[in-house]
């Protein structure tokens, strides 16, 4: 048996750098790999993190790698006993991190085109990856509209990256939250309220889609009715992956393995799926 | 879709053991190496273990509860120890250990070639295939009970593929096939002087399988194309409990969790993987809580699904392999040969 076998469940010890707090429940943390190697991943992409005795989770990378070399940013909600751990940890602390894992965004798919990105609650993340690697490869990119919904406003992710996008001209930005509060003086409503308005080139509108698993059908829907090509619809789709090369079979949709083939699946591909969305 | 060929039963000749060669040559491999094989646990199971006394190794047996696949892929197995002090970690030592598989069935066989295909797939785990390194098998025939149905799956008893030797009992003692060069230069070692092999054909009993799929084997893709959305689903999925046995013991299933155990001490703790199955309710959950396959016929069709048309549709081979066990360990006694014969009757009402 001749084969190049691979240490595959073995992580790299890696620095966290700077821990920033977005909202209540989310933090972002900028990570450094041991010897100050690469990352090397690709937008939408994502690596395993772990600490010991707690335990390992795929969490999107939400830095694009045309910003630093070095390091890379995670954005990591509260949801249960590791994510609670990883945010009491601070600068300095270490978390091992496998990856990069998943196919990610692929940049052809979207170059000359105008692209649209839908981004719902902590979707912003993974999409902001690829938010910044258009806005850094501008030229490469006709419109670059962003769409974004949260519940509320205190759950707005990246709020100054937001106003930088706002403040540009060559960047369409709009946004939405379910429910407003005293100061909010923006839209509300549901994201796909955002989309009925857009006055797209449909032929020429490239879609990338992430949020909660709610969300896709209906965005689906709004984009559909805005006579958006099915080929023109990317969507990066949350699974369980726990071991992100193919062998656990936790993040299966049918026959497909997400940390393998996906998270970024094309809207037909998704169609074909019966158990995606 | 065409599957690949069936097997050819090939064996380059035999040699004929009576019933206290036998027990020589079970000693003699003992000596060479691990000897795995089958044991007695309580009045009517048999468990594969490593053989102590040549007396309890079991030649007739129906089948073992836990499939080979425990050895190379165990229920519970160290990836890493961590120190949390250090916050550091090294790799158990992953040593190959020379074994020789004894009297082992050919769909045994053919699920560690399924397992061996999937864990060189994509990203070669060396876990798996280091323990693979070094494994001789001999085969035995067995005599089909209520829940095999090997021949359905295109896995005839004498398919002898990834064996060295192949043991035939009969009457007054063993016929030994000699399969591969592996298998010959056993038996030279065991004789200590140049084995001369008959090749005059023999008959063994003929062996029937009370259990059949209704369709050839080639034909069950082309009805997993069609039954995504059957009633079938359902209808099995009533009694069904989700206790995920079926997956845990079929020797195909190698879906496994990862966790972190943290010692007593408080310092040291180990990251290990267990067997896990997509029929349990937990095996879909996502980190928002939402669960993907909550229902239990959708886990059943997930299930049969991976044996018969997902893993197939890349690898050309069905991923169950006819040893029943599915069936006979299942608390609700769900029968997947009815499972199957159900969705080919709907296919065939509906064409
Ligand atoms: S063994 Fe039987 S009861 Fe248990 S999950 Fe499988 S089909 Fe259901
Ligand atoms: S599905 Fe059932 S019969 Fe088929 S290989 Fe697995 S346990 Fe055996
Ligand atoms: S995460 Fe383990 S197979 Fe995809």
């Amino acid at each position: 048996m001749e084969l190049q076998t691979k240490d595959l469940y073995n992580p790299s010890m890696a620095d966290i750098v700077a821990v920033e707090e977005l909202t209540e429940t989310e933090k972002r943390f900028e990570i450094q790999l041991p010897g100050d190697t690469a990352l090397k991943h690709k937008p939408g992409q994502f690596v395993e993190v772990s600490i010991f005795g707690f335990g390992e989770a795929p969490i999107s990378i939400c830095s694009s790698p045309t910003k630093r070399s070095t390091t890379f940013d995670l954005t990591i909600r509260k949801t249960g006993r590791l994510t609670d751990k990883i945010h009491l940890l601070t600068a300095g602390s270490k978390v091992g991190i496998r990856g990069p894992f998943g196919n990610g965004f692929n940049a052809s798919d979207f170059e000359g085109k105008d692209i649209l990105f839908i981004a719902g609650g902590i979707g912003l993340a993974p999409l902001k990856s690829m938010i910044d690697y258009t806005i850094d490869k501008r030229d490469d990119f006709k419109r670059i509209i962003i769409v974004y919904g949260t519940k509320k406003p205190s759950e707005i992710l990246f709020p100054s990256e937001i106003k930088k996008w706002q403040e540009r001209d060559d960047v369409e930005f709009y946004m939405t939250v379910d429910h407003a509060d005293a100061d909010w003086k923006g839209n509300v409503g549901v994201i796909t309220t955002l989309i009925p308005p857009l006055k797209l080139d449909e032929e020429n509108t490239v879609a990338a889609v992430v949020g909660p698993p709610v969300m896709y059908k209906f965005t689906a829907m709004a984009l559909k009715a805005k006579r958006l090509p099915d080929k023109n619809i990317f969507m990066s789709l949350e699974r369980r992956m726990k071991c992100g090369v193919g062998k656990c079979g936790h993040c299966q949709i049918n026959n497909s393995y997400v940390c393998q083939d996906g998270p970024v699946y094309n809207y037909l591909r998704v169609k074909e799926l019966e158990e995606a969305i | 879709m065409h599957l690949k060929n069936p097997l050819t039963l090939q064996n380059k000749g035999y040699v004929f053991f009576d019933s206290e060669t036998m027990k020589t040559f079970i000693s003699f491999l003992m000596n060479q190496a691990e000897l795995i094989a089958a044991h007695k646990k309580g009045e009517s199971s048999y468990v594969f273990r490593a053989a102590e006394n040549v007396d309890e190794v079991i030649l007739d047996y129906p089948r073992t509860i836990q499939p080979l696949k425990k050895f190379f892929l165990p229920p519970r197995e160290t990836l890493l120890n961590f120190n949390l002090e250090e916050n550091d970690f090294d790799v158990p030592d992953m040593e190959t250990k020379k074994r020789i598989f004894f009297g082992v069935h050919s769909y045994e066989l053919q699920a560690i070639h399924i397992l061996d295909y999937n864990f060189k797939r994509g990203n070669p785990e060396s876990n798996y295939l280091k323990k693979r390194e070094e494994s001789l098998f001999i085969g035995i025939s067995y005599t089909p009970d209520e829940y095999h149905f090997g021949k359905s799956v295109g896995l005839e008893i004498e398919k002898t593929e990834g064996m060295c030797l192949y043991i035939e009992p009969m009457e007054a003692g063993y016929y030994m096939f000699v399969v591969d060069d592996n298998g010959l230069k056993l038996l030279t070692e065991f004789s200590s002087e140049t084995v001369a092999l008959k090749t005059e054909t023999i008959k063994p009993q003929p062996k029937e399988f009370q259990k059949k799929i209704k369709y050839h084997y080639n034909r069950l893709p082309q009805v997993f194309d069609k039954v995504y959305d059957s009633s079938v689903w359902k209808k099995v999925s009533e009694k069904c409990v989700g206790c995920g046995t079926c997956n845990l013991l079929c020797p195909t299933c190698y879906c496994f969790d990862v966790r972190d155990e943290i010692e007593l001490d408080t310092i040291n703790g180990k990251r290990e993987r267990f067997w896990d199955g997509c029929m349990l309710n937990t095996f879909a959950e996502a980190a928002g809580g939402e669960n993907f396959r909550d229902k239990l016929h959708n886990r059943t069709r997930h299930r049969l699904f991976r044996k018969f048309k997902y893993i197939t549709e890349h690898s050309g081979e069905l991923s169950c392999v006819g040893c029943g066990r599915c069936t006979s360990f299942c608390p609700a006694n769900i029968s997947i040969i009815d499972i199957i014969n159900n969705l080919i009757e709907e296919v065939s009402l509906n064409s």
